[in-house]
């Protein structure tokens, strides 16, 4: 692809302005402030379009920087080219209500739609990404503290890795890997809700357990007492009552035969002295019959009081107890109602918390095995980011290995060429690094000079735009040169115009312009 | 015979139900039991048909009592009831021994049993859940024995576990109407004969839909039933539509419009679908100010055309990277991966 023409309608600090090109290597010489960079942003969105930044972005993006302070609207270009032997006409408007783009064939006037991608098929798939990384050239530059050898490396691996130098893996995987300590923190919290809500259960669960165990304490000391009140239950003895009932009767009897026959004995004698036989003499007989009885009578109450004694020494104490108990036997049986319903209760109570308490353990084991909505979208997400990271990894590696391949042996024949020979060879090593071969010695990045380290970089980025496009590109260099000596420059531009490309320099110096026109 | 049937009031359970209503959730299930009570009292109900997990789990004697005492104020219906594989019957469980009012009429053995009501001129068949599952199919042989007019079936289960059916061998047994319980979602197996009731409340965060009870009535001329809504509060998971324009302040607005527009006494699940925009980040945003939002799920997906960045990028890393991920379904972990990757990539472009 050759750029033949561009015209800028207004962009930036340039208005109305025709700029013709050749296909070969040409020098625009511009003071400073003079819109060389100008332009060279202008070629780049006329190439690729701008899309304007949103947000914060906005403030600081190329829409921005480069929009007109005055008629907007005509923030807009031309640019003519040609390709595959054919002559385009690109015509944008970059403005924010008139926002166009159109691309004809000037031969056949075939009108082609930039939309749907015509231009990008002309350009050969090159990106604007690509673009930046490769053709398009400024100053290697460094970020604030570092050295410029590790900008360099890092343009190196970065490019190797991404496959183009305009995108930071490693500050890709430092997001995926941020984003997943916040989901994995998220998701710990969910967790830890979830558990405590089991933890509060397994609370309850333990308090009820505690209460269980002090009812069936409670339970077996009620049991205790009751079955001591059961064994006393059975009733005393009646025979006893009647056997001390019936001596007293044996003994009144045999005292009253007694004292009769006692009287009966006098009240003979009485007549018997009054001389009177006859009845005197019967009265005796019967008198001394009852008397006798009277004695008998007594004795067997005697004897069978002194039994009863014996056996009542026998088992007096026993005896006094149920004497006792007997009293109170109405009041004896509500305690044992009472007890028994004391047990019945503590049986329904602990019950009661057994089933509470089973069924809060089958809700901790329903907490523990299902997780929540929230947990599992996180969980997921954890693992989303974990692929992610993962396979960026595995995708910068191969591409990596692949690239860097390449790239050393296209890369060291530009850089021997740019030495005249002193360095031979150009090495992106494993992990990377670059160190170069004097034929001697290799000597790593971070020894050389920067004259020499733009001079790398000069070789990897056009190693590169060989290597990636399939479209030869037009070379732009934006004050590339600047730390390069005579000598060095001299043979940069000698092996730039050995190329078969359209090379554009954009320079604030004269020495490229003189150096040219010896050849 | 007029008849009204539930199923699975999960008395006792203790839903999940967002910041504002998940303290009041148990009371509001049990209140809501008490209208349908009310309603068979009101109506004179010939009877109150309940199709397993009354309970959520084994119910407390407590419980039973307070059941029971508000069937006992029924001066008409009478109740049959089954216990389902939420509150089936153990050796320790109360139901068996319990001592239930007389209008009460539970059948609670293994096998199929049978309840008649001379009156009614019907017979009420059923069994109850003596482990959480069965997988035996008990419904499709039990066969109504002709003891009345009407004969009925009370049933629980109808999945894998919880006595697979074979609906067309039911169907054709011979019972005026299957009363079904399980399935919390309120559907007819077969028009006016099969049917579960639903839940009357919503008892978990996945009972979408409205809930309620049936009621019925079987004459000569047949069975004629009726779906009616009670439940105070439904369950809503909403899809909210993201597209490239909305912001995280856009979708909170589109959130509440949503909410005010469904009833602010539903409890929501909102998830967020379509594309965002690769700078809006909705990061999971608590918008929850009424309580009544249980969770918002961000579904989204940067918008990003993965073929066009493809072709653009086909030889360096973000191609290299969109390549691995060639025929991944949109809705995978993979997917998720996909765009999370080329969103870090992408922001990290010089």
């Amino acid at each position: 692809m050759i750029i033949t023409e561009i015209y800028i309608k207004n962009f930036g600090m340039l208005s109305d302005r025709h700029i013709r090109f050749t296909d070969d290597v040409q020098i625009i010489y511009g003071e400073n402030e003079s819109g060389k960079s100008t332009l060279h942003a202008f070629i780049r969105a006329m190439l690729f379009g701008m899309e304007r930044g949103r947000g914060k972005a906005a403030a600081k993006d190329d829409f921005t920087r480069y929009e007109p302070w005055e008629n907007p609207e005509k923030y807009a270009g031309v640019l003519w080219f040609s390709c595959g032997g054919k002559r385009f006409r690109l015509e944008r408007n970059f403005s924010r209500y008139m926002k166009r783009a159109s691309l004809i064939c000037e031969d056949d006037g075939e009108e082609l739609s930039v939309e749907d991608g015509d231009l990008e098929m002309l350009l050969g798939d090159m990106t604007a990404s690509l673009y930046d990384s490769t053709v398009s050239v400024g100053q290697l530059a460094a970020a604030p503290g570092q050295e410029l050898s590790r900008a360099l490396e890092n343009y190196a691996a970065n490019f190797c890795e991404a496959g183009g130098g305009d995108i930071d893996v490693n500050g890709a995987l430092r997001i995926l890997r941020e984003r997943r300590k916040e989901a994995e923190r998220a998701l710990k919290k969910e967790r830890g809700a979830r558990e405590e809500k089991r933890q509060k259960l397994l609370r309850e669960c333990s308090y009820l357990e505690k209460d269980m165990s002090a009812l069936s304490a409670e339970f077996n000391e009620k049991k205790a007492a009751l079955e001591s009140m059961g064994r006393t239950e059975n009733p005393g003895s009646r025979e006893e009552r009647e056997f001390v009932g019936r001596t007293g009767v044996y003994a009144a009897g045999g005292l009253t035969g007694m004292f009769i026959g006692v009287t009966g004995f006098v009240w003979a004698q009485f007549l018997n002295g009054w001389k009177m036989p006859g009845p005197g003499g019967a009265l005796l007989f019967f008198s001394v019959i009852v008397f006798l009885t009277g004695i008998l009578l007594t004795g067997a109450a005697g004897y069978a009081y002194l039994e009863k004694k014996h056996a009542q020494e026998r088992t007096e104490k026993e005896h006094d107890v149920r004497w006792q108990k007997r009293e109170g036997q109405s009041g004896e049986a509500s305690d044992i109602r009472r007890v028994r319903w004391e047990i019945g209760r503590i049986q329904a109570e602990w019950k009661e918390k057994e089933i509470r308490c089973g069924n809060l353990r089958e809700h901790c084991a329903e907490i523990e095995s299902e997780a929540g909505d929230a947990e599992k979208e996180l969980a997921g997400r954890c693992r989303a980011l974990q692929i992610a990271e993962e396979q960026m990894r595995l995708a910068a590696d191969s591409l990596g290995k692949q690239t860097a391949g390449n790239l050393n042996e296209q890369a060291s024949q530009i850089f021997a060429a740019v030495t005249e020979g002193k360095y031979q060879r150009l090495d992106i090593g494993e992990k990377l690094q670059i160190s170069v071969w004097d034929g001697i010695r290799r000597i790593p990045a971070e020894r050389l000079s920067r004259g020499t380290l733009e001079q790398i970089y000069f070789s990897v980025r056009m190693a590169a735009a060989d290597i990636l496009q399939e479209e030869p590109m037009p070379v732009i260099l934006d004050d590339t040169f600047a730390f390069y000596d005579e000598k060095r420059l001299k043979s940069a531009l000698k092996w730039l115009r050995g190329q078969k490309r359209q090379v554009i320099i954009l320079s604030c110096n004269k020495r490229e312009e003189e150096i040219l026109k010896q050849f | 015979m007029k008849f009204i049937h539930i199923a699975d009031v999960h008395l006792g359970v203790h839903p999940d139900a967002g910041t504002a209503y998940t303290e009041k959730r148990p009371k509001e299930i049990w209140d809501t039991f008490e209208r349908i009570i009310g309603i068979c009292q009101k109506e004179q109900t010939d009877l109150l048909l309940i199709a397993g997990d009354l309970f959520h789990r084994q119910p407390l004697l407590r419980e039973l009592k307070e059941v029971n005492y508000l069937f006992s104020a029924l001066t008409h219906t009478k109740v049959v009831l089954i216990a389902g594989n939420h509150d089936y019957i153990r050796r320790d469980s109360y139901y068996p021994t319990f001592p239930w009012s007389e209008n009460v009429r539970p059948l609670f053995g293994s096998k199929i049993e049978c309840v008649e009501f001379e009156e009614l001129r019907t017979a009420v068949y059923g069994l109850s859940y003596h482990s959480r599952e069965i997988t035996e199919p008990l419904y499709n042989t039990a066969t109504p024995e002709g003891r009345q007019r009407y004969e009925l079936l009370l049933a629980h289960g109808g999945d894998e576990k919880h006595i697979p059916v074979d609906w067309e061998r039911l169907d054709c047994l011979g019972y005026s109407y299957v009363a079904f319980g399980h399935i919390h979602k309120p559907q007819a197996v077969r028009r006016n004969r099969i049917l579960y009731a639903g839940a009357p409340e919503p008892t978990d965060r996945n009972d979408t839909g409205p809930h309620g009870y049936v009621k019925g009535e079987i004459t000569e001329k047949g069975v004629h039933v009726r779906w009616f809504p009670c439940a105070s509060r439904e369950y809503i998971h909403a899809e909210i539509p993201v597209d490239e324009d909305d912001t995280a302040g856009s979708v909170k607005k589109k959130i509440s419009e949503y909410i005010n527009e469904h009833g602010n006494e539903n409890i929501y699940k909102i998830t967020l679908q379509g594309v965002r925009n690769r700078e809006v980040c909705f990061d999971m945003m608590r918008t929850d100010t009424d309580g009544n939002v249980l969770e918002i799920l961000d579904e989204t997906r940067p918008a990003y055309d993965f073929e066009r960045l493809y072709r653009e990028n086909a030889g360096n890393i973000i191609g290299r990277y969109i390549e691995r991920f060639e025929g991944c379904g949109r809705d995978s972990e993979t997917y998720q991966a996909l765009c999370e990757g080329v969103d870090a990539l992408m922001k990290n472009r010089r």
